[in-house]
């Protein structure tokens, strides 16, 4: 077996540190807010069909991501789930502000597991939503930078409810661990987008925040200053598309500009 | 052929040795302690003198005032240790070999074939050193030192790991390389029996010097187990 | 049975891919400190000892950051090394593949200055008196002896390469193609609505390959032993 130990390393070599195998086609690189996932994959899709260009997307909080790509990380185009991120890349110049655009919108729920005793409830002024969660804890996203949490501060807050919801919370990475948690009734209650809880058949919504107790939940996209990518103006001219409109506001999105073609 | 003469301060002992060899088996004796092995490492070049000279066949091997001192794998000089380090992966036949190999000279087939017939170890070629008795490891280790073609081999209490049945097997094959193969031998021992069979000459060592040097007969009236412990220097 | 899309198994080659560079490229560096480790003595030997052994006890996440802020590429070292020598890891698979070769270095060095260890060190000498400088006896007799257990620390480096998420995650995040391991993937499909039955999936297809580099690492290690005594 010694003899013939060279050869096997020599394959294994050649297999570690051969180059990639590089696609014929070109490439996009997008970072998107986690609660973009299943209609973004289906947008892109459609977007690789028709223009060849294959699109890689990295889902995650969109604290993360602004977070990555100031360290440099190599995406093209970044989609935020809230202003306050964009702001930031923009801030440190690290996207082409005339590529900037707010495209979509998206409304805050409560959510329950599918099988909770939980009816439907009215959120307003008051709401005792931590007396709803009994013995439970109340599923968010981080509140302190993911802007899912943040919108659900924000909410709890405007409505009185946040002092005596806020030692119950169960914070998570992003918006898509929050859904998991309430998802598998590790929660009964949970906080996330309508978008979100609409894809996920095992849990219902129990309510709806008021549009008026947090700031409008609006998604910007724009392209990355290192972005060196031809590709990225027929992508974003996708976007705004009325094809990715459609695709958009089957998910639950609201389209927020008038689409371009 | 051999002219040492050298100081070295081990621990709370000091050592000063001074003596020649002219061929033969030239039998470091002492009790246990008295030097013996650091004398033969510092021929070999595995020990350094504080200071001194070691000088074999004209060349100075080692010269504290000249600062020279050759490496131990330059020197040419056999050694055979007392617990035979044979290397555990590799054949009897490759571990005779090995001196050659390191050395990148041509296959001898004669001088090994000598060798083996000498030492009886042809039926042992193919087998690995974890499976030879005690004498077969000895005399292997032996047999790898001669094919280096040293000047000089080195025997440091040799037959120490053996019993007295196992001594007595391998005595005469030391005495023919003396005789036969006359190869020049510094062979260290405590035990008298084992010298007054093998020494032409003798270098009686006591607490790190030399106490005298003579022939085999130094050692009449050394009583056949004299010895200094049970335990090795 | 196995329904994985090709995300998935771009996870599983990568992986593969990324455990396998990371293991190679630090054996010689594994060698080196396990022999130093094994033979020498020198002062500060603890300490040396100590920061090796450190990414094992670190928490995983802290190894990743630490290399965040030292070779992200708006970092120090980093951006040093991007601007002139045109070599990025943050975010790259290269990332991923130090992240991985880092926290299984201390595996890797205990397993071989374990085999050094068990070599007895007069053999070199004896070598020497044969004609053997120093580097030919550690060519011919150390590093054969040593040899099944070089390929026991790789594979155990591999096993642990091959698992690793916390350094990972936080120095080059989750990029599929580029820097989603298996574990990452895995961990992304937790989040995906009706994503367990795939995350089963890819963990099964993790657990068999792990079980494989550990039982392969078990074997090596055996046969060091019967090596060294000759059988």
């Amino acid at each position: 077996m010694f003899k013939r130990l060279p050869v096997i390393l020599a394959f294994v070599a050649a297999f570690a540190f051969a180059p990639h195998i590089a696609a014929a086609q070109e490439t996009l690189t997008v970072f998107a807010a986690a609660s973009m996932k299943n209609a973004l994959d289906d947008a892109d899709a459609t977007f690789t069909r028709t223009s060849g260009v294959k699109v890689t997307a990295s889902y995650a909080a969109s604290s993360a991501l602004a977070k990555q790509i100031e360290q440099g990380a190599p995406a093209d185009v970044f989609i935020s789930a809230d202003l306050k991120w964009m702001d930031y890349v923009a801030g440190k110049n690290l996207i082409k502000p005339d590529t900037r655009v707010n495209l979509l919108g998206n409304r805050l729920v409560l959510i329950a597991p599918a099988d909770s005793k939980i009816g439907s409830v009215k959120i307003g002024q008051g709401f005792d939503i931590a007396k709803l969660a009994g013995s439970g804890r109340i599923a968010v996203a981080d509140v302190k930078a993911v802007p899912a949490g943040l919108y659900a501060k924000a909410a709890l807050e405007k409505l009185g409810s946040w002092a005596a919801a806020e030692p119950k919370l169960a914070q998570a990475e992003n918006v898509r661990a929050t859904l998991a948690f309430v998802a598998r009734g590790e929660t009964p209650l949970g906080i996330v987008y309508e978008t979100d809880a609409k894809i996920e058949p095992k849990v219902k919504i129990v309510g709806a925040f008021p549009a008026d107790s947090h700031p409008p939940v609006t998604y910007p996209v724009a392209v990355t200053a290192s972005s060196k990518n031809a590709a990225t103006a027929r992508y974003l001219a996708f976007l705004r598309s009325s094809a990715a409109k459609a695709i958009f506001e089957k998910y639950g999105f609201s389209f927020l500009i008038k689409p371009v073609s | 052929m051999l002219t040492i003469n050298v100081e070295k301060r081990l621990g709370d002992f000091a050592l000063d040795v001074s003596f020649a060899s002219e061929g033969g088996a030239t039998v470091l004796f002492g009790r246990s302690g008295a030097g013996k092995t650091s004398i033969v490492n510092m021929i070999a070049g595995m020990v350094r003198p504080d200071r001194g000279r070691i000088v074999i066949d004209g060349e100075t091997l080692f010269d504290s005032d000249a600062r020279i001192d050759v490496p131990a794998w330059r020197r040419r000089i056999g050694y055979v240790f007392q617990e035979g380090r044979l290397f555990p992966h590799l054949s009897v036949r490759h571990n005779l070999d090995y001196g050659r190999w390191m050395n990148g000279r041509a296959r001898d087939d004669a001088a090994f074939n000598h060798i083996a017939e000498l030492l009886d170890i042809g039926p042992l070629l193919d087998r690995r050193p974890g499976k030879l008795s005690g004498g077969e490891r000895q005399r292997v280790a032996v047999g790898r030192a001669l094919l280096t073609q040293p000047r000089l081999l080195l025997l440091d209490e040799p037959l120490a790991a053996l019993d007295a049945d196992r001594k007595r097997e391998i005595l005469p094959y030391f005495e023919r390389l003396r005789d036969e193969a006359k190869v020049p031998m510094i062979y260290v021992s405590h035990d008298a029996m084992e010298v007054k069979r093998i020494a032409t000459h003798v270098v009686r060592l006591d607490g790190g010097r030399v106490e005298t040097t003579g022939g085999a007969d130094l050692l009449s009236d050394v009583m056949p187990r004299e010895s200094g412990a049970s335990s090795n220097p | 049975m196995l329904d994985l899309s090709q995300q998935d198994w771009t996870a599983v080659l990568l992986s593969l891919r990324i455990a396998t560079v990371a293991t190679l490229v630090s054996l010689p560096f594994g060698i080196a400190v396990g022999y130093v480790q094994a033979r020498k003595q020198f002062w500060g030997k603890s300490l040396f000892d100590a920061v090796i052994f450190l990414p094992l006890v670190m928490p995983p996440v802290v190894t990743g950051y630490l290399l965040l802020i030292t070779l992200g590429r708006r970092a120090p070292v980093g951006s040093f090394l991007a601007d002139h020598f045109g070599i990025v890891f943050s975010f790259r698979w290269t990332g991923a593949a130090l992240a991985c070769g880092i926290m299984a270095f201390p595996l890797m060095v205990r397993a071989i200055r374990l085999s050094i260890e068990a070599i007895d060190i007069r053999l070199e000498d004896a070598a020497g008196t044969l004609g053997a400088n120093r580097t030919w006896a550690f060519l011919t007799i150390t590093l054969p002896l040593m040899l099944p257990g070089v390929i026991a620390g790789m594979m155990l480096a591999f096993a642990r390469a091959l698992g690793e998420f916390g350094a990972t995650i936080t120095f080059v995040s989750n990029i599929p193609g580029e820097t989603q391991t298996i574990s990452a993937a895995i961990y992304t499909l937790t989040q995906v609505p009706g994503g367990d039955r795939l995350a089963l999936q890819l963990v099964v297809v993790a657990v068999i390959i792990s079980l494989v580099a550990l039982v392969l690492s078990e074997w090596f290690a055996r046969r060091a032993g019967a090596r060294l005594h000759g059988n």
